[in-house]
């Protein structure tokens, strides 16, 4: 690298260059802090996996006899997430067609930026409002002892990830350019019919890619998960009942990371399952790009 | 001259930036208000800086051991795991109140007339073998046990006193809360629920249950009870120190075992260990 940066000085004298330098440095380290990160995260997993009787694959968790099954945690997240994609999934499209295809530009502009604003709020607050109403709500709905369950957290998510989908599902179905639309009116077709055969193909692909980014932030949310979810490392029973409390990985790792000694077993059990977080978001985000660019070099 | 001036701005803020910095306290959300009680009217006084942050004992202790933080607080003993994993250090525990660990239950419970259990029937509860409040004499409602994470000292003397055992699988449990603070809102929230409580946090809303001992004595929750050593979850609140300290850390200690910091102590509704 400090070669590369040599033979660069020389030309440095033309700022059109020096640009050019502090962009090719500014890739490489975004770069380097990714491999980095997941270096680290495979370097620090090494103890968990090379300890026997770890039970990596049970569901009991217990770091005090060397337990760590992950079982919960990992189906705690993808359950989660789920309903969360159940709820704002629909939801989310519906109102992006709504959006776009019959509201004026202005209304348009208007809810758009209002919706953009809600992907603002941090997650924290979300939470706290999770605790203070949403998990009474629940309770009170399906007649609990307690909300604080896998369907609160579902939903809760739900209603966070809705503006990203939205905003980007929207964004897909308005870049449908107006030629296509024009067209296919001048032949004849009723609005709902230009919208199905002509709209929907084309932006498939884009809110495919938008459902699949909502997904990576509904994995990786933290801190509204934790504080309804129930935190029991338990699968539930019956296994799909999402009246359940359940834990999912990144609550997990919000309640015991702190108490856990750098570099010891359960450090690493807990990073390893940060590492499986890590692989299942990277896939979803390949795939999202994959179907992202395949809409932009069709269109 | 305005070379002068700036230089007298630069002085200003070299003054400024190496003044005592900042003491870091973390841990026990049990310690927490007694300490951070002691902290304001200590930055009132002395103008040193002071942040106090919760996190639970075994995170407290971590913090400290890791160079995090300049005083752990915890409301259990440190374990021998704990001392082992940094056995290079040396750790000085000092009480600096006494609390007794309460077990809660809603007040609709409590007012339908649960209001003393003995210590094998909350082990009952909590391992999955009683489930409904009409056994104990209650209403017909299913009992939602509330648990706490397990490096909590709250939850460890609680289990130690009931099962004997500090880190006793709670199979009954319905819930797992972190800080009081979380575990007070649960129990509020729920109209049937039972779990742990420091006896500071207890109020109408959420009940403290008096034990019954093998000898049928009823012994309630009182501050009388916790005081003398007769109700069975009393324990030591400590703040955990390196040998390490440094100065402004080790004199704010100083000020919690003092006049003042006993009165904060008391103010958050524990018990003074020097008069």
């Amino acid at each position: 690298m400090s070669t590369l940066l040599l033979s660069q000085s020389k030309s440095l004298s033309r700022p059109k260059d020096a640009v050019k330098v502090y962009c090719q440095i500014s890739a490489m380290l975004s770069v380097l802090i990714v491999a980095i990160i997941l270096g680290t995260l495979l370097l620090q997993s090494g103890p968990v996996l090379s300890l026997k009787d770890t039970g990596l694959f049970t569901t009991e968790w217990n770091p005090d006899t060397g337990q760590y099954g992950m079982v919960p945690m990992v189906f705690g997240s993808v359950f989660v997430m789920s309903i969360a994609i159940l709820i704002a999934g629909p939801l989310g499209l519906m109102t992006a067609i709504y959006i776009s295809e019959t509201r004026s530009s202005r209304l348009r502009r208007f809810i758009k930026s209002a919706l953009e604003l809600l992907t603002g709020i941090p997650s924290i607050v979300y939470g706290l409002i999770g605790v203070a109403y949403l998990n009474v709500w629940v309770a009170d709905a399906f007649d609990l002892q307690s909300g604080r369950i896998i369907l609160t957290a579902g939903i809760l998510l739900g209603i966070m990830v809705l503006p990203t989908f939205l905003t980007l599902a929207e964004d897909a179905i308005s870049s449908v350019p107006l030629k296509f639309r024009e067209n296919a009116k001048s032949l004849g077709l009723y609005r709902h019919e230009v919208f199905k055969q002509v709209i929907v193909p084309q932006a498939k692909a884009g809110i495919a890619g938008a459902g699949l980014l909502a997904i990576g932030r509904a994995l990786g949310e933290t801190m509204a998960v934790m504080l309804v979810i129930g935190s029991l490392d338990r699968l539930p029973s019956p296994l799909f009942n999402p009246l359940s409390s359940g834990q999912t990985i990144t609550s997990k790792l919000g309640r015991e990371i702190g108490e856990s000694a750098f570099g010891s077993v359960h450090f690493s059990a807990l990073v390893f399952m940060s590492l499986i977080l890590v692989s299942i978001t990277i896939t979803l985000t390949l795939i999202s790009q994959y179907f992202l660019l395949r809409k932009n070099s069709r269109v | 001259m305005f070379k002068a001036y700036s230089l007298s701005a630069l002085t200003l803020c070299l003054a400024a930036c190496s003044a005592p910095e900042a003491v870091n306290i973390s841990g026990s959300s049990t310690v927490l208000p007694a300490v951070s009680l002691a902290a304001d009217s200590y930055v009132a006084e002395t103008g040193t800086a002071i942040i106090v942050n919760a996190g639970g004992s075994g995170s407290g202790f971590n913090q400290l051991a890791e160079g995090q933080t300049d005083i752990g607080m915890m409301s259990r003993n440190i374990t021998a795991s704990e001392l082992e994993r940094f056995s290079e250090l040396e750790f000085t525990s000092t009480a600096i109140g006494r609390d007794a660990v309460v077990p809660s239950i809603s007040s609709e419970i409590y007012e339908a007339g649960v209001t003393a259990l003995t210590l094998p029937q909350i082990a009952d509860i909590y391992a999955g073998r009683v489930g409904n409040w009409s056994v104990f004499g209650g209403p017909d409602r299913a009992i939602f046990a509330i648990d706490k994470e397990a490096s909590r000292g709250t939850r460890q003397i609680f289990m130690f006193v009931v099962t004997g055992d500090s880190k006793a699988k709670a199979t009954g449990a319905d819930l797992v809360t972190g800080s009081n603070n979380e575990e007070q809102t649960a129990l509020t929230q729920s109209d049937s629920a039972i779990g742990m409580l420091s006896f500071a946090w207890l109020n109408e809303e959420v009940r403290g249950l008096s034990v019954i001992m093998p000898n049928g004595q009823i012994i309630e929750p009182s501050l009388e009870n916790v005081r003398n050593g007769s109700f069975p979850f009393v324990r030591d609140l400590t703040v955990v120190t390196r040998d390490d300290i440094k100065p402004a850390a080790q004199k704010f200690v100083d000020y919690l075992l003092g006049p003042d910091g006993q009165k904060a102590v008391e103010a958050s509704g524990y018990i003074r260990v020097t008069e």
